[in-house]
């Protein structure tokens, strides 16, 4: 067999893209330890792919890795249970109350910290402002208040003088 | 306290899992919306893929020389299992490819292509699947998925 006939025969790309029967795979991964060549065409290959992939990525959700540790540690805990599936379909009546309590588990969390939505940032930035602008203002009437009793103590000497020269 | 090795591996295997997820979750939601064109029920997916991958052992998350490559026929195994179980099967799978022919990269192939590329990338096909469906000869589905592939990676080239 000519392996640069081989290679261009288009087998690589049907392996690379899980498109090749048992048979083929098999022949694939005999010749490949037996001819570097093809161990070279299938790395770039499979760079190739993955090339492709980054072109055509997009950015999951952030909550999205919350979703998977919950999966994993559901999984770590129910060492027997089967395989995760994802019912397109909706649940009947009557069966939502069922499957909610055995969907889900109790998890109490190790970590310290919690994570908020990013619109907090700015509830908080509003109120910090907020407390500011109401504290000048009270600085600003005690200091406006002592003033005026300041002026009526005066006022009232002054009064008390006149009545008694 | 003592850990037994079984907590110890419950407890390293996240971060193994999250590394994986940092470099390929981008990738394979983009590719996940190719096969379901739903962002919603691919976002499932994907959370339930990478659950599913932190139940293999090592040496079958590992064994391949490109872990992308890896990833995608583990997602692809998955996706298959999904669609022989739910109610998404592969001829609806195919008709959205085909409502799909404005897809950026795929633009360039022509119908051939695109059909036998898409039937394998995103629907697993074998090629040998893909002669019958078309009635051509094998041979002349691999040379068609071989100037596909070239088609897009020039396409991403550029």
């Amino acid at each position: 067999m000519k392996i640069n006939e081989y290679i261009e025969s288009g087998i690589l790309e049907a392996y690379v893209l899980g498109a090749a029967s048992e048979t083929e795979i098999s022949e694939l991964l005999d010749l490949k330890a037996r001819h570097p060549q093809i161990g070279d065409a299938l790395y770039e290959l499979e760079t190739d792919l993955e090339r492709i992939a980054q072109h055509m990525a997009i950015t999951p959700p952030p909550e999205i890795w919350t979703r998977i540790e919950d999966n994993i540690n559901e999984l770590a805990t129910r060492p027997h249970v089967g395989r995760l599936r994802i019912d397109t379909s909706p649940p009947k009546e009557g069966q939502r109350g069922k499957q909610k309590s055995s969907q889900f588990i109790e998890v109490e969390s190790q970590s310290n910290h919690m994570r908020i939505h990013k619109v907090w940032r700015w509830v908080f930035a509003a109120v910090f402002i907020l407390g500011k602008i109401f504290l000048g203002f009270a600085i600003y009437f005690y200091l406006a208040n002592r003033q005026s009793e300041e002026k009526i103590i005066e006022l009232k000497t002054e009064l008390r003088q006149q009545k008694h020269p | 306290m003592l850990r037994t090795d079984k907590q110890l591996y419950i407890d390293n295997k996240p971060n193994q899992i999250r590394s994986l997820y940092e470099k390929y979750a981008s990738m394979l939601l983009g590719y996940i919306i190719g096969v379901v064109k739903d962002q919603k029920i691919a976002e499932d997916y994907l959370v339930m893929i990478f659950a599913e991958l932190s139940q293999q052992s090592d040496s079958q998350v590992w064994e391949s020389t490109n872990n992308w490559c890896q990833l995608l026929r583990f997602a692809k195994d998955q996706l298959r299992e999904i669609a022989n179980t739910t109610a998404i099967k592969k001829s609806e799978l195919s008709d959205l490819f085909i409502q799909n022919t404005q897809d950026k990269y795929l633009s360039d192939l022509n119908e051939e292509q695109k059909k036998v590329f898409t039937d394998t990338y995103y629907l697993g096909k074998s090629t040998n699947a893909i002669s019958i469906e078309l009635n051509k000869p094998e041979v002349s589905i691999r040379k068609t998925l071989k100037e596909a592939f070239a088609v897009i990676k020039k396409g991403c080239e550029n």
